[in-house]
């Protein structure tokens, strides 16, 4: 390769082209690679090989840190730094504790899982290569693109472009990196 | 059949046990339990239809034939009724002025049942129970006459009636089973009092109506008739409903103790205490029972169905649902069985001849409502094919 590129950009009419490209590039066992359509194309995720989001994990890592948090505040602050007895109760209960743990589990699962939905995102992200596209903003009116990075181990500029071709694509763009 | 076995062996059990409160209260536990499903299956097919879902619309058809039960169940809660006309305060000890009160007095020199009186007497006993199901069978006749008159000639004029149903079935719906668990298991220990306990109640109708769902579901998917009907999505969305209701019941349930627990007010601290402790201080069996309702009604089936795997794996999910079942019925006892108490006042252990009455009470009557639901599944479409939403149900997707 001469010039070091982003990647291709194919373009696709309709959205079953799309997704039956998706398919074929799937099946070719493509890891850096994106869609990018004017809507959300139900299926197109298993057309893509794409895994569950792992967000939901993130979540829960948040979820037990604000329990655990909500825990070990209350006592703390009650139990161990001012001692105080409060209602003729003990100086620590998880009884008491739970209302506020269970506030701060949801507070600190909310807060995790849109740190993790921006980071497994990559957000936020100013700009992206295919930005550069002179058609790209068709891609949110009436046109499907199916972008496929150079960075991909079997990404090869003659046979990436052989395979978008016969998966349909047309006007297969080199993009500047 | 199983059903009919299950109600002689109950039957028995009244007859042979040297004492008769036992297989009288297990067969409360078993009666409730039940209606309880049928109440749950009846709200989802409200909230169904108030919320114009369309992934539900294929699982509705199955609540459509679980509320068929209905008017077995009345008939099935008739011999309570009776029970509480021929010998007054057998079951519910406040219909009987004269029975006497553990270390004071009678019901009816009890200022506490005095001033309740108007609501707790057996004539409004009677009638609420009567009313009770005569709405729930009058409801669920509406919601599957329009159902299945649907199938026939596809008019969107149904789903709009069904609509209007649920608007109405809600209120209605949330009103007698408040009510009814406050008739038939609170006032056993009519001292006692909680704004949660219908809450409560409702938590346990809508899970043991999903958890019931997951089986039918899975059965059905099972035998090849929603095979290709149902996908991943309906039992990835069932599952998480399991989930929020999981959630729910333990919010409610954990916020009647928490209260009770933070004001620490001797009238209603001794329903715990029944639950926890002798008249000695020591421990006694309902503690351990209370324990194995915190961690086997909420923090197992909770971390369970956290998993997206778990709730789309059928096998998986109705382990899970059985669990939940299992653990509901267990709730119930918690909640009624205790009211039974020794010569000290102490509660009877959970561990007695008296679970083998749960046992048969619950085969006999689950007998009978399991028969109610395969005899009403035959007689329709197996999906509503007319629904307007029933392409969306069939795609359904996350």
């Amino acid at each position: 390769m001469a010039a070091p590129s982003y990647g291709l950009i194919a373009t696709f009419d309709t959205t079953p082209a799309l997704y039956h490209a998706a398919e074929k590039v799937r099946d070719a066992g493509y890891k850096n690679w994106d869609c990018i359509t004017p809507f959300p194309v139900h299926g197109l995720d298993k057309a893509m090989g794409l895994g569950r989001s792992r967000v939901p994990r993130i979540s829960l890592a948040g979820g037990i840190i604000g329990f655990l948090t909500g825990m070990s505040m209350i006592w703390w602050t009650g139990a161990y730094d001012y001692r105080l007895t409060v209602g003729g109760k003990p100086l620590f209960s998880p009884m008491f504790a739970f209302p506020v743990s269970y506030e701060l589990t949801i507070l600190f699962t909310a807060f995790a899982t849109i740190g993790g939905m921006f980071i497994v995102n990559g957000l936020p992200m100013h700009y992206h290569p295919v930005l550069k596209y002179d058609q790209i903003r068709r891609g949110m009116d009436d046109t499907f693109f199916i972008v496929i990075e150079a960075r991909d181990p079997r990404f090869n500029l003659a046979n990436t472009k052989a395979l978008l071709e016969q998966a349909g694509g047309r006007e297969i763009k080199e993009l500047e990196a | 059949m199983i059903g009919a076995v299950g109600l002689v062996l109950s039957a028995a059990g009244v007859f042979l046990s040297p004492d008769k409160h036992g297989p009288v209260m297990a067969y409360l536990v078993a009666v409730t339990y039940w209606t309880a499903i049928a109440i749950g299956m009846l709200m989802m097919v409200f909230i169904h239809h108030i919320t114009d879902s369309s992934w539900s619309v294929v699982i509705r058809r199955q609540w459509e034939h679980g509320v068929a039960a209905f008017k077995w169940l009345a008939l099935l809660f008739l011999p309570l009724l009776v029970l509480a006309w021929v010998k007054p305060g057998f079951t519910w000890p406040w219909m009987d002025l004269n029975h006497a009160l553990h270390g004071h007095g009678t019901v009816g020199t009890d200022i506490l049942y005095q001033k309740k009186a108007g609501f707790l007497n057996l004539g409004m006993f009677t009638g609420m129970t009567v009313a009770f199901f005569a709405i729930w069978v009058w409801l669920s006749a509406r919601i599957r006459r329009a159902s299945f008159n649907q199938d026939v000639d596809g008019s969107v004029a149904w789903t709009l009636k069904n609509r209007v149903n649920a608007a109405m079935g809600l209120p209605l719906g949330a009103l007698t089973l408040t009510f009814a668990a406050i008739y038939w298991v609170k006032s056993l220990e009519y001292h006692w009092f909680s704004t949660m306990y219908g809450v409560w109640f409702f938590a346990n109708c809508i899970r043991g109506a999903l958890c019931s769902t997951v089986v039918i579901m899975v059965w059905l998917y099972r035998r090849g008739d929603l095979n290709g009907i149902l996908n991943k999505n309906h039992f990835h969305s069932i599952g998480q409903l399991m989930l929020a209701f999981t959630v729910f019941w333990a919010y409610v349930t954990f916020s009647q103790y928490f209260l009770i627990w933070n004001a620490n007010v001797p009238e209603e601290t001794f329903w715990y205490n029944l639950r926890e402790l002798n008249h000695d201080g020591s421990t006694n069996q309902w503690w351990y029972v209370g324990l194995v309702i915190l961690f086997g009604h909420f923090v197992v089936p909770f971390c369970a169905l956290l998993s997206y795997r778990f709730k789309v794996t059928h096998h998986i999910i109705r382990r899970i649902a059985f669990w939940i079942l299992t653990v509901i019925l267990i709730d119930l006892c918690y909640n009624i069985l205790p009211a039974l108490k020794d010569e000290h006042g102490d509660s009877l252990p959970f561990l007695s001849i008296n679970l083998l009455w749960v046992i048969t009470s619950v085969i006999g009557v689950g007998g009978v409502c399991i028969w109610a639901y395969l005899r009403s599944l035959p007689t329709t479409k197996l999906i509503p094919i007319r629904d307007p939403r029933i392409g969306e149900c069939l795609t359904h997707h996350e």
